[in-house]
Order: structure tokens, then sequence, then C-alpha cells
């Protein structure tokens, strides 16, 4: 299981908090109201039983619906979470951070995060990352889960070269490329082709930079 | 390289330029003329890209600049209008496959105007956007393209600016003037010296 992270879609968010929705997307916890800086995209308050998949269909914004295709995904079992950032103090963090941990132990349908930005800590990339070990491969280390070939793809990737000509060096047809590259990037739980190459440096897993 | 006519500018064949503006007025301003000097020579092929819906918005203020329908020529495949992709490599092959069909149909001359988002859903996240936009000088090295891609001074975050636009093109058009870029880092550097240690990519 992968984890779908929907930051990029919530730059604005101004405060938030934890919900814990069922498997039919029915909010069942709330620790916080939720609300957002222009107050239209993000629903300003999330009660106990409010379907929040349906709540999200029904804005009109292009980010409600990119919270809503998320959520789904979670639902489906093809996401464990999804993260939606917002600012918030240091100890707001660790207090989400950990009741989300004990929440996952609950058999909930997900949960739901607003994630501070601007906090790039080692200990809090830790935390999260255990957070994420609970149902989907780790993503402190990960490359011991990557096979010889993928290893060689991150390699290449890491030497600046595309999908093509990888396959090119590699001569491979290039969709199998493709799915090597996003293998790669899924087993080192990164969410973005250049997070796994940069992980790659910083871990030593390819030639110094 | 040779020159090309870029609208009211001359740029060099093939060119990457970061175009700096403020608003919309200022974009359609200096992307209009140039896309408008390539209706005319048949030779010639435009290409718009950007988020859902931006290509066919430059478009229809292109219209509007001309005063007819381009139907015909989107039609005829003389303009082609792109889509960004939040994945970054169907991002770049969608841009290469149409740079690929120009060629194949003989035009001599592309004018293409990326129109970038920064932290938009529909855009690859901010590292692997400018991936792809240092890859494209490498891409558009192999075709005949002047490549224009509006940075709006109002709207990116200055992160965008410093390592997107200042970083991965050679030229900068900016209050009409065109000059060379003495903070560019060629592709073949950027990747390691610039996108890996990205602040917001440490741990």
């Amino acid at each position: 299981m992968g984890v779908y992270e929907i930051e990029r879609s919530a730059p604005d968010l101004q405060r938030g908090g934890i919900a814990v929705i069922d498997r039919h997307g029915n909010v069942t916890w709330t620790d916080e109201v939720w609300a957002s800086g222009d107050g239209q995209v993000y629903l300003p308050r999330v009660p106990i039983g409010t379907n929040l998949l349906h709540a999200y269909r029904r804005l009109p914004d292009p980010r409600a619906q990119a919270i809503a295709n998320a959520l789904s995904a979670v639902l489906e079992g093809t996401a464990t979470y999804f993260e939606i950032e917002h600012r918030a103090d240091r100890e707001s963090q660790d207090s989400f951070l950990t009741s989300v941990a004990a929440l996952r132990g609950n058999g909930a349908g997900a949960v739901l995060i607003h994630r501070p930005v601007g906090v790039r800590d080692a200990s809090y990339r830790d935390r999260q990352s255990d957070l994420r070990t609970l149902d989907g491969p780790p993503v402190g280390g990960g490359i011991d889960r990557l096979t010889p070939r993928e290893r060689e793809v991150l390699g290449l990737m890491a030497a600046g070269l595309d999908n093509r000509a990888i396959a090119l060096k590699l001569r491979i047809e290039y969709t199998t490329v493709r799915g090597h590259v996003r293998s790669v990037i899924e087993k080192l739980g990164a969410r973005s082709r250049l997070e796994a190459v940069a992980r790659a440096y910083r871990n030593g897993w390819v030639a110094n930079r | 390289m040779t020159p090309g006519t870029g609208g009211a500018q001359t740029f060099p064949v093939p060119s990457h330029v970061a175009l700096l503006h403020n608003g919309e007025a200022e974009l359609r301003g200096a992307a209009i003329p140039f896309l408008r000097a390539g209706l005319d020579p048949p030779s010639q092929g435009l290409f718009c890209f950007g988020e859902p819906g931006v290509g066919e918005r430059l478009l229809r203020a292109l219209e509007l600049s001309v005063g007819r329908d381009l139907s015909p020529e989107y039609r005829a495949g003389r303009i082609v209008v792109g889509q960004s992709d939040p994945d970054v490599d169907r991002q770049l092959e969608n841009v290469i496959a149409a740079l690929e069909a120009f060629r194949a149909s003989g035009f001599t001359l592309v004018r293409f105007v990326g129109i970038n988002a920064w932290d938009a859903p529909a855009f690859p996240p901010p590292e692997d956007f400018l991936w792809f936009e240092s890859k494209l000088n490498e891409i558009i090295s192999a075709f005949p393209v002047m490549g224009l891609c509006p940075y709006d001074l109002g709207r990116m975050p200055a992160r965008a600016i410093a390592y997107g636009a200042l970083e991965t093109h050679p030229l900068v058009l900016s209050g009409g003037v065109l000059r060379e870029n003495p903070q560019f880092i060629a592709p073949d550097r950027y990747l390691r010296d610039r996108l890996v240690g990205l602040p917001w990519l440490q741990a």
C-alpha cells in the first residue's frame, strides 16, 4: 500500500487537526474544527457523522475534488492516509502524531492529518516514517527492498537520465522503465522522482556527488 | 544556433527563455506577439502548454488578437495545446511527443509557450518540475524550438523564481529585454549541484 499525499493541494490551509473516518467516509472522531484561510475549499466544520467524501465532492473548487480523490484512495485501500499541510507549533505536531499512532491501531477506516508546514527536522521525519510503516513499506531506508534492476534504474535516475535515456541504456522498453521508476519511488516512500534521487544521494546508495 | 524572430525579440534557435512578468496583461503582452509571429509563415508550428485549460485560454487570446478562428490550424496539427501532468515522466513524454510530431510534419520552427505552476495539483511536485525545466534544455537542443516559459513574479514563490526561472533558463526576457542569464546552471550539473540539495528535500 502506498501513501497518498495531497499537501500540494492545500498550501493555504491555516488550521487543522485529525479526523477519523469509517470505511464509508463518515467522520467518527475529530479533535479540532477544520478550517481554511479562504473558507471555501475546506469544510469549515466537520461534525461527527458527516460523510467527508460527499462533503468534499459537493465543493466546486478543484482542490476539494483532489482531496475527495485522495480520500477515495484511502477508502479503497490504495493509500494508507493522506496529509494536508497547515501551520502549527511543535507541541501540536507532537500531539497529533501521537494521537494518530494510537488511533490507527483501532481499526479506523482512515486517519486524515493536517500536517504542519515548515517543520522538516529529522525528528519529525522519523516519526512520520514510523507512522507510514504501520501499514506501508518502510521509508526511512528502503534500498533493501529494491530489486537489482530497480537499483540500476535508481542509479541512472540519479545520473539525470530520463526514462527514454534509461530505456536506451538498458536496452529495455520505455514502459518497463516507467514501471521500474514508479516502483523505486514507491518502495523508497518518496513523493517524487527527485525526492527518491535526493534520498539515494543522501544515503550513499549512488555514487557520491 | 541560428536566430529567429521571437515576436518583437530575436531569439536563438533552439532557445529556452524565462519570461519574467507581473500578471496576465504582461504575460499576454509578451506571449501573444511571440506566438502571432509564427502564424503567417506556414512552416512554423505553435505549442501552448500548461495546466488544464491554460493552453486553451492562451489560444483564445491569440484568436482575439488576430481576429479569426484558429481551429483550422489546430485541426491541422499546426497549433498544439498540451497539458501538464502531475507525473513528471508523463509530462516530459508529452512534450517530447508533441515536438516529434511537429518535426514529422515538416515544421522548421516551433514556438513553445509553457505556462508554469508551482505546487499545483495538475503539475509535478516542485522538485520534479525543476528537473523537467532543466531537462527541457537537453530535449529542445534536438529540435528547432523557441521556448518561452512565463514566470509570474506576483504569483510564483521566490524559490520558484530562484531555482526555476533563473537556474534552468539560459536566457531571461524581462521588461522587453532579452538577456543572457548568468545564474543558469547547465542541465548536466543542475541535478547534482542544485536539485538533490533542495532545502525541502533534506531530512
